[in-house]
């Protein structure tokens, strides 16, 4: 299977090279690591005409891609690319459509002062049309260990239970313990009515998808979630733990998210809102709600989306 | 399921043929727009007709016609030399491989410093546009009298350099469409223009009607060669920008034919314009030196600003709309080349290796073109508070930088050609007479000017210390590269003992 990864030579770049390590590391996984170069419009000419900056360019861009190499561990494989292209976004999908990649990884932003996830422009157009899932580093992402733990964002909307069975097959393939999380923001406080309903909610549906899956702990009370196993990566997929369900709560969406716990090493899988073409991404008003507070990676998943298998 | 570690770390090598441009993408009628674009014909007339008119009255059309010949003749040897030795530094590297790295140094600093100040003067130009579109739009002329304010049109020039470079460091597109619209709705309004001036003679209602005259065709009866040289030097400015066209190769969809095609129909063009405009602006405002005459000093900064109220009427806002986008189109594109050749200086260590640096969020020259923007806000500054008419003196210090990289580019042309050159007629003519020629008029005029402009009335009449302004503002920018250039050699000599560009 392949990454592609969107390297730029700034901490965004790093950041994204960081999160595909670790991402590959849990999986048999080769990096392809993509750097977009403009492509000149003639209708932009430069005057006076020269045909020699994209020699000068090219010569930055190889260097840029051999420190970004530098970054991707030995027991990882990896290449680089040079790509042109008028629009980033635009070039990093087909570069992923053409190497049949199974995701996309990019830095989320390289200055968000305030949050973590500030979305770039770059970022947001994948987000919003990309056939692939996209993995999204926040910014100072440093961690090139394996993922440990895979949370699902879990909703009631259509589309909801193919996301769920994508995040019972990877956790399965990866050998990752599970998490559901389902997201309440509830301007009242706390309404332990409607954190149960969610919980049984997802219960349900993680029955119907994976008949793996037996729920045997209710955990509707526990408004921030409780702590999993985190040894379980690199384990055969028999020893892993059952999917686990928490329901968060809080005044807003961000204040849900806050009040979760979240492991170093854990990535959030999050699906495409309904806006969403066919086999496209799309980032709903939700899901960027999210990803604004969210202190770990995610992936936004394509809607209708049926995983490669490894 | 971790995997068995595995080191196969390969990097594909991009072929070498990837060049930034798409292939076949530009046919006849696209390469003509860019031809036409990159001249920016109502900037260019507007800048440029007064003070040609103030050098060599009503033979403007035979000098315009003359100003054309060592402009093409040194575009054919730069097309070989573009050809020859693709080089984002074009001047600075031809001319370091075939006189060494000295001249080449000071080709490069002349290129940088006749953009520097093109920037500026664009610059300035759409600025007292804007202010007159406002006056327009609000009819209150009050708001255009705004830029004759020194500080705050100093401020709002700057802001405008400021924002072109933002754009330009992000590395922002124009894109076919919008060239196309900007490129015909500036032949659509000078026409306009033109036609109006004409329609006022044949009504009488023009201010100072003159008959056009065949004289006014006749280059040699200009009175002195020094009036010939500086219209001359002007007329070089004017077609600025069309060798552009003869450089296209492989983006056009037919590389033998488009190229040669599109630069005779873009020279027909500004040719064709040029003329109507010229001689619609004769005919109605004379070249009287009181009222709307266009030999008036005072509207020497930018004629179309005093012409067109009184001959377009209400639709004048028009010709402010043509001029202020061609402007600022023009600005933000013409940012991208003091950057390359800063960037292609700083490559080759002629200078410091920060020039160099790309940004790696877009890709764009970083240092340079900042250092561009600052470069050319700090000569607009000084010119406009030296200066009584700062547009009028830096259009003349410009046609004077543009002669003296343009001389230096076509001589290289002649000498690193000069073992090829004499295989056949078509090299000869090609490598080695026209540049020659071309080169060698070029360098007359930039001396003449030079020597011309000592005197302290050239110009708008304004002088430093006795010397004329441009004088000070041409040759000063020179010396001043003269010194760079030596601080250079102490800083880093690598570039100066021949060690990075070596001569062919």
């Amino acid at each position: 299977m392949r990454y592609v990864v969107g390297y730029t030579a700034n901490a965004r770049g790093h950041d994204a090279v960081h999160l595909a390590v670790a991402l590959a590391r849990n999986h048999d996984v080769s990096l392809d690591l993509v750097l977009v170069i403009p492509e000149d419009s003639p209708f932009n000419a430069v005057y006076p005409p020269e045909a020699g900056y994209n020699d000068i360019l090219n010569e930055q861009a190889q260097r840029w891609l051999d420190e970004g190499l530098d970054l991707v561990p030995d027991d990882v494989s990896a290449r680089a690319h040079i790509r042109r292209g008028d629009s980033e976004a635009q070039t990093l999908i087909d570069a992923a459509v053409e190497f049949d990649a199974a995701a996309l990884v990019i830095g989320a932003t390289n200055s968000g002062l305030l949050k973590r996830f500030t979305i770039g422009s770059v970022a947001s157009s994948l987000l919003h049309s990309s056939p692939v899932p996209v993995a999204l580093a926040p910014h100072g992402y440093h961690r090139t260990e394996p993922i440990t733990r895979l949370s699902c964002g879990f909703g009631t909307r259509p589309g909801a239970d193919e996301l769920l069975d994508v995040a019972v097959e990877s956790a399965r393939d990866r050998g990752l313990p599970l998490r559901l999380v389902s997201l309440l923001a509830l301007d009242g406080g706390n309404s332990p009515g409607l954190a149960d309903a969610a919980w049984v909610h997802a219960a349900d549906r993680l029955a119907a998808v994976g008949s793996s899956a037996r729920v045997d702990s209710p955990a509707a009370s526990a408004d921030s979630g409780y702590a999993a196993g985190s040894d379980a990566a690199g384990s055969d997929a028999a020893d892993v733990p059952e999917p686990e369900i928490v329901v968060a709560q809080g005044r807003t969406i961000e204040e849900a998210v806050d009040r979760l716990d979240w492991e170093d090493g854990e990535i959030l899988l999050i699906g495409s809102s309904r806006l969403a073409q066919h086999r496209a991404t799309f980032l709903g008003s939700t899901a960027n709600r999210i990803l604004r507070a969210l202190p770990v990676p995610m992936i936004v998943v394509p809607r209708d989306y049926t995983r490669q298998s490894a | 399921m971790s995997t068995a570690p595995k080191t196969v770390q390969s990097k594909e090598t991009p072929g070498l043929s990837e060049k930034g441009l798409k292939a076949g993408s530009v046919g006849l009628i696209g390469a003509v727009v860019i031809g036409v674009s990159c001249i920016a014909p109502a900037y260019t007339l507007t800048a440029a007709l007064g003070p040609t008119v103030s050098e060599v009255g009503v033979h403007l059309p035979a000098i315009f016609l003359v100003g054309f010949i060592p402009m093409l003749l040194v575009a054919l040897g730069y097309r070989e030399l573009n050809n020859a030795m693709p080089d984002a530094g074009t001047s600075f590297t031809w001319a370091t491989r075939a006189f060494g790295p000295w001249i080449g140094w000071m080709g490069g600093w002349g290129l940088i410093a006749a953009t520097i100040i093109v920037l500026s003067n664009l610059a300035a130009v759409a600025v007292d546009f804007f202010y007159l579109m406002l006056a327009q739009i609000f009819s209150n002329p009050a708001l255009g009298e705004l830029s004759k304010i020194l500080p705050l049109n100093i401020a709002t020039t700057l802001v405008f350099i400021a924002l072109a470079c933002w754009i330009s460091y992000r590395g922002m597109e124009t894109t076919k469409g919008v060239q196309y619209v900007l490129v015909a709705f500036q032949l659509l309004v000078l026409g306009w223009f033109a036609v109006s001036a004409f329609a006022h003679v044949a009504n009488g209602t023009a201010f100072d009607a003159t008959t056009i005259s065949p004289d006014w065709f006749n280059p040699f009866a200009v009175d002195s060669f020094s009036q010939f040289a500086a219209g001359v030097s002007l007329s070089i400015f004017i077609y600025w920008g069309w060798d552009v066209t003869l450089t296209m190769n492989e983006e056009t969809k037919n590389p033998e034919k488009t190229p040669g095609r599109a630069a005779t129909i873009t020279v027909l063009v500004i040719v064709i314009i040029y003329m109507t405009v010229a001689l619609a602006t004769l005919s109605f405002a004379g070249v009287g030196e009181t009222g709307l005459g266009a030999g008036n000093p005072e509207n020497q900064s930018s004629i179309f600003a005093v012409l067109a109220g009184p001959v377009m009427g209400p639709f004048a806002i028009l010709m402010s709309l043509a001029i202020l986008s061609s402007s600022a189109a023009s600005l933000q594109s013409t940012f991208v080349s003091p950057a390359r050749t800063m960037l292609a200086m700083g490559h080759y260590r002629a200078i410091s290796p920060k020039f160099g640096k790309i940004s790696p969020t877009y890709k764009s020259p970083s240092f340079a073109t900042i250092a561009a923007a600052i470069a050319a806000a700090a000569f607009y500054v000084i010119t406009r508070t030296v200066s009584e008419n700062a547009l009028w003196d830096t259009i003349t210090a410009l046609g004077m930088m543009i002669c003296f990289y343009y001389g230096i580019t076509a001589l290289a042309c002649v000498w690193f050609f000069r073992a090829s050159a004499f295989s056949g007629v078509r090299p000869f003519f090609f490598k080695f007479l026209a540049p020659l020629v071309g080169g060698v008029i070029l360098l007359v005029m930039f001396v003449k000017t030079a020597m011309d402009s000592m005197d302290p009335e050239y110009g708008s009449g304004s002088s430093v210390g006795g010397v004329g302004l441009v004088f000070v503002l041409g040759m000063g920018v020179i010396l001043l590269g003269v010194v760079v250039m030596l601080v250079m050699y102490r800083l880093r000599p690598e570039f100066f003992k021949g060690k990075v560009l070596t001569r062919a």
